[in-house]
């Protein structure tokens, strides 16, 4: 099950491992609060501690005594502390917010738009600039902000790269915005961040920050990607069509010519993509056959039904969507 | 046993002097025996414990052996142990249960086990509301359940988030179960709430003026306001949602107007305040403990008041921490993250509060103490990630991670069930007469604490290193095998420390020491009746002069003559009713004597009827919901069927007479007053919700009317308004004329309302018949019908008491003494045309001017 392509980068640090101006915000932002928090508590656990076992006498207490608890714990404690500590907390956070590129600074940095559309349990990727379309594996340059524009067409999924960002939720009734940079190449994993379903545990999308260069080379090779040729690739695009797959992921290579909406991922250079079924399997003619045989068995709750195909019709259809025995 | 020094005033806390007429009293009290007593039974003693004992046994299944469940999933990546669809049932469960079924009526158990004994009275203002809290409570949580049995447990999560938990994405009954289910107990949350107020406000024993009141009556009486504000919006909120389940309407759905992210509003502006519904409770019981362990008064007694004023009003202000990436403006998150944080004052000012008195004692490590010690390091440890999640960058970063999983089990296990442990363990012996072992509570405790700790440490850092809450599986080599494995261990030894709780109990109750009256050496009232207390709770009224009366206090019946008269007199007379005192909300001083309603099996079938409502909804059977309806208006009738009172009202006055303070054996005129008043509030609050639901959808919606359909005409909703205002004047002068003797001409003024009110109806349905379109083709048309629907529900409820009121009034019931229930009737037909007023001028208006 292990993406052993992704695998290395997938166990980087997390939220404390930034690649980008607005991961970075975040990570300061913890080391800010880590340590205040643990002076906090050290301080609190320290008086605690000592309240508890320090030695005093049988003394009963003088009346003034409450005012001058009152004055020292509660005023200096309870008030004063904590006024300090949020304030402290609260102005790293509106700094944090000022320095979180938006729409309009990323747009005069020339940026780079990007449509992401949540489905029950994978991601459609827009390029609307190059109109190229394609599913669960996106590219981004490095050194240049992306605009995300983010939204579903069921329930409400979130997009969360943790080494780039925070999550914005995909919602169907509107477009959110989400700006995010990489700065340094990378490969990352996003998973969903709104539970969604069955298979919300198997929504996952690569993330690749590249150079300028290869980002170009990835984005038109999809656009210039064409169905093998040869007989058996033209028995899989009869598979392709009789199996009924056409009816929701559209014509194997390219976008529809009516722009119609599509159910399913698109397909087009599907072989190339680092995994399969939005994370669930290594991109491989086996497990893609496997896939297809029965997808539910990978990805509970999924749409796609299970396909009763011979082993020939099986791997001409692997063989038109690109795949190498 | 360890040595204890003693109080700060006095060596020997005062116990009760029971009178001669001591057994009278406690046979009085008592409810029948045999199941027909248990079905029938009001004291608030048995209500008290059984919304405990429901609470702890619903603790049990979806707390503990739901997460047991989960964590074996999650010890070892890939694990196929249990599927998904498992998976998603069991962690809906697991929060849904844990919020809705066991902290709610653990609290609400102990508050109306306790509040009698330690305000110092003998009963809830309203035993048959309390029992009826219970038995919807009871069926509410039973009819949840039962989806186990039928194998359809809910599995959208415990926030239910729209579009995902609406017809499309879960058809079925899954979701059914989840909103009628918990729909019924939150009806029975509201109920218990509604008597607790009352109980807080109005029943205590003189003296006990407000500045006198327990701390944990002060956490009790904030935390039911809490409750009737955050609840009723979620009744309503689950009301569209089944709406839109069951009957097509359109108010979560984005394609036809419809706005997913109100469910998130409405969901949130309850859940919210729930956190602190819950965490206020609990530090009532704290405040109560750490005096009675350090022997010191709980320093800044005010300053804790204000503080969980302070958090009362805040928790409803920062809803919106949930919704974070949904993409709010700016602004709003910055003022939802600065609320948020604010929350640190008040919180830390009753933190220092208990540490400031901690210091000032010698503590006394006996388990409830620990228990405290024990929820202040974990307390302190989730409010600090509390107010880290609340820095909204970072936030985005671990929202929906398992760092919120740490952080939300930090506060609400060690905030809130630790607290509950220690109440367990403090007030046990006052209610069973018997002791718990010692040993048995140490290792009770250090079980929790420690595996508490194991469990939910490495969450933290399993969070920031990006796991997603609520998966299934994860994939190896991702680096957070080691973190699962030993929080399932910490989730094991957890099991093992309730298993010890359990233990300790059945011990206890088998052949624990006797406890004696006050074994704590404690400083309220509870402490100086006998354990277990007597039915009755007190034979004479205690008389309060201190905040701490068991330890400045050397007698409890000692005070100003005249009041000192007065209780004794309440111990012997009258013997043959229940006799309960009602007192001024802030001076304390008695103000009237009523009768406490007695043992009735009429809340049990009211309770049945509301669960027969949501019941026939679940079923898809509709007709039931009127068997239902009439269910409870029999019930509700027949429980306030007015007896000939057991008293003359010359009787009345002689002791009234003799004492200054007014007798009511029909029944009290100042807390139904009461009750009403929260009555309306709670339809109000409900209403309210409608509106803001009105609101919000017009926001989205660009077009409104969309398309199609038609404007509301102004002159129906003008006349019918008019004649609705009409009959509230009409009432209101009819009542002034009863109340000087007037029954002939008040007849007629009910008559008159009831004619006009129909005819308002009357107009009102033409007007909705020609609307032109449904409640199915676009939200505008489900909130138009809702809010319509809603007005006249309300409206046939005030006819149904108006036509009751005329039957009485006919039949010689009401007379210029005894009319308290006319009163209450026309306040509540005020509200409705005031709701009808503000109700159809949105709707006419709104589509006019907005």
């Amino acid at each position: 099950m292990a993406l052993d392509e992704v695998g290395s980068a997938a166990a980087e640090g997390g939220v404390l491992d930034p690649h980008g101006p607005v991961a970075r915000v975040a990570e300061d932002l913890w080391w800010l609060m880590f340590w205040l928090g643990l002076a906090v508590f050290v301080l609190f656990a320290v008086l605690l501690a000592l309240g508890l076992w320090r030695r005093r006498g049988d003394d009963v207490p003088r009346d003034d005594e409450e005012a001058r608890l009152t004055r020292w714990w509660l005023v200096g404690g309870g008030v004063v502390l904590p006024i300090v500590g949020i304030s402290v907390v609260f102005a790293a956070t509106l700094a944090g917010m000022r320095d979180t590129p938006t729409e309009a600074s990323a747009a005069a940095d020339g940026a780079l738009e990007i449509e992401l559309v949540g489905h029950q349990f994978w991601y459609e990727v827009r390029y609307p600039e190059a109109g190229v379309v394609t599913a669960n594996e996106l590219h981004m340059p490095v050194g240049r902000p992306v605009v995300f524009r983010l939204t579903s067409r069921d329930v409400i999924h979130s997009f969360w790269v943790p080494a780039l960002g925070g999550k914005m939720d995909l919602i169907p009734e509107r477009e959110n915005v989400l700006v995010l940079q990489a700065d340094v190449p990378g490969r990352h994993v996003a998973r969903c961040g709104e539970f969604c379903g069955l298979s919300h545990a198997h929504m996952e999308l690569v993330v690749v920050a590249e150079s300028d260069a290869d980002f170009e080379t990835w984005l038109s090779g999809i656009g210039e990607t064409g169905a093998p040729t040869g007989d058996e690739a033209a028995r899989g695009e009869e598979v392709f069509a009789s199996a009924d797959c056409i009816r929701c992921h559209g014509p194997a290579y390219g976008v529809p010519d009516d722009g119609q909406e599509l159910a399913g991922p698109d397909l087009t250079a599907m072989a190339r993509r680092a995994s399969l079924g939005a994370g669930v399997l290594e991109n491989t003619w086996d497990n893609a056959a496997a896939f297809i045989r029965d997808p539910a068995e990978f990805k509970p709750g999924v749409d796609m039904p299970a396909n009763d195909l011979s082993d020939e019709d099986l791997a001409a259809l692997l063989v038109y969507l690109g795949y190498d025995r | 046993m360890n040595e204890r020094r003693d109080p700060p005033h006095g060596s020997q806390t005062p116990t009760v002097h029971e009178p001669a007429t001591f057994g009278q009293l406690d046979r009085l009290w008592a409810d029948p025996k045999g199941l027909w007593g248990q079905l029938t039974g009001v004291q608030n003693d048995k209500i008290g414990a059984r919304l405990l004992l429901t609470g702890f046994f619903f603790l049990i299944l979806g707390g503990s052996l739901d997460s047991i469940a989960m964590r074996l999933q999650l010890a070892i990546p890939e694990n196929e142990l249990i599927s998904a669809q498992v998976y998603s049932e069991l962690f809906t469960n697991h929060g849904s249960v844990t919020m809705f079924l066991v902290i709610l009526p653990i609290f609400e158990g102990f508050a109306i086990l306790l509040l009698p004994l330690m305000l110092g009275t003998r009963e809830m203002p309203f035993p048959r509301l309390g029992a009826f809290a219970y038995w919807t409570f009871l069926f509410g949580g039973l009819m949840y359940y039962s989806s186990t049995l039928f194998q359809l447990v809910p599995d959208a999560g415990w926030f239910a988030y729209t579009p995902l938990s609406g017809p499309e994405f879960s058809p079925g009954l899954r979701l059914d179960f989840w909103v009628l289910g918990l729909g019924v107990a939150e009806v029975g949350a509201i109920a218990a709430a509604i008597e607790i107020i009352i109980g807080i406000c109005k029943m205590r024993a003189p003296g006990m003026t407000v500045n006198r009141l327990p701390l944990y009556a002060w956490a009790m009486l904030i935390t039911s306001f809490m409750i009737l504000f955050a609840f009723t919006p979620l009744i309503m909120g689950t009301l569209l949602l089944e709406l839109d389940r069951g009957f097509g309407t359109r108010f979560f759905d984005p394609e036809h107007g419809g706005s997913s992210l109100l469910w998130q509003h409405l969901f949130w502006i309850f859940g919210h305040p729930e956190v602190y519904i819950q965490f206020l409770p609990a530090t009532g019981i704290v405040s109560s403990i750490i005096p009675a362990f350090t022997r010191r008064r709980m320093v800044g007694y005010s300053w804790i008041v204000v503080a969980m004023v302070g958090i009362g009003f805040l928790a409803f202000s920062l809803w919106a921490h949930h919704m974070f990436a949904t993409g709010l403006p700016p602004l709003v998150l910055s003022f939802f993250a600065a609320a948020s944080m604010a929350i640190a004052i008040p919180a830390g000012i009753q933190v220092f509060a208990w540490m400031a008195t901690i210091w000032s004692g010698k503590p006394v490590w006996d388990t409830p103490f620990l228990f405290v010690v024990g929820f202040l390091v974990l307390f302190v440890i989730g409010g600090i990630t509390g107010v880290m999640t609340a820095a909204v960058p970072f936030d985005l970063q671990i929202h929906d991670t398992y760092f919120v999983v740490a952080h939300l089990h930090y506060v609400l296990i060690g905030g809130v069930a630790f607290p509950i442990f220690a109440g367990v363990h403090y007030w046990w012996p006052k209610f069973t007469g018997k002791r718990i072992d010692e040993r048995l509570g140490r290792w009770n405790f250090w079980l929790l604490f420690v595996g508490v700790n194991v469990a939910f440490w490495p969450m933290h850092r399993v969070g920031i290193e990006g796991m997603p809450r609520r998966v299934y599986t994860y994939e190896a080599g991702l680096g957070w095998e080691l973190e699962n494995l030993i929080s399932t261990v910490g989730v094991f030894i957890c099991f093992a420390g309730i298993g010890v709780f359990v233990w300790a109990l059945v011990q206890s109750w088998r052949k624990g020491r006797p406890a004696g009256h006050n074994p704590w050496g404690a400083d309220s009232l509870e402490w100086a009746t006998a354990s277990p207390p007597a039915e009755h709770g007190w034979s004479v009224v205690p008389i309060v002069h201190s905040r701490h009366p068991l330890w400045d206090q050397d007698e409890l019946d000692r005070g100003d003559p005249n009041l000192e008269r007065f209780v004794r007199g309440l111990a012997e007379w009258p013997l043959k009713w229940r006799a309960a005192v009602v007192v001024g909300t802030a001076d304390a001083r008695p103000q009237e004597v009523f009768r406490v309603a007695d043992p009735s099996f009429w809340p049990l079938i009211a309770g049945g009827g509301v669960a027969l409502i949501f019941l026939s909804e679940l079923v898809k059977l509709r007709w039931g919901a009127g068997l239902g309806a009439l269910i409870i208006a029999v019930s509700v009738i027949a429980w306030n069927w007015p007896t000939e009172p057991p008293m003359s009202p010359e009787e009345e006055a002689e002791f009234e007479a003799e004492h200054d303070v007014a007798v009511n054996a029909g029944g009290s005129v100042i807390i139904s007053r009461w009750g009403t008043g929260l009555g309306i509030l709670f339809v109000s609050i409900a209403f309210s919700t409608l509106l803001l639901a009105y609101f919000y959808l017009r926001l989205e919606n660009p077009a409104w009317p969309p398309e199609g359909a038609t404007v509301p005409a102004l002159g129906p909703m003008v006349a019918a308004t008019a004649l609705m205002v009409a009959t509230g004047i009409a009432l209101t002068v009819g009542q002034r004329r009863l109340a000087d003797g007037g029954e002939r001409s008040f007849v007629g003024t009910l008559v008159a309302t009831i004619v006009l009110a129909v005819a308002a109806a009357g107009v009102q349905l033409w007007e909705i018949s020609r609307a032109g379109f449904g409640w199915k083709e676009h939200a505008y048309g489900s909130i138009f019908f809702t809010i319509n629907g809603f007005l006249v529900t309300t409206l046939g409820a005030a006819l149904l008491m108006i036509v009751m009121t005329l039957y009485w009034t006919l039949q010689g019931t009401f007379s210029a003494r005894r009319h308290a229930p006319v009163t209450n009737v026309v306040r509540f037909w005020l509200a409705m045309v005031t709701m009808w007023a503000v109700g159809s001028a949105t709707i006419t208006l709104g589509a006019r001017l907005l």
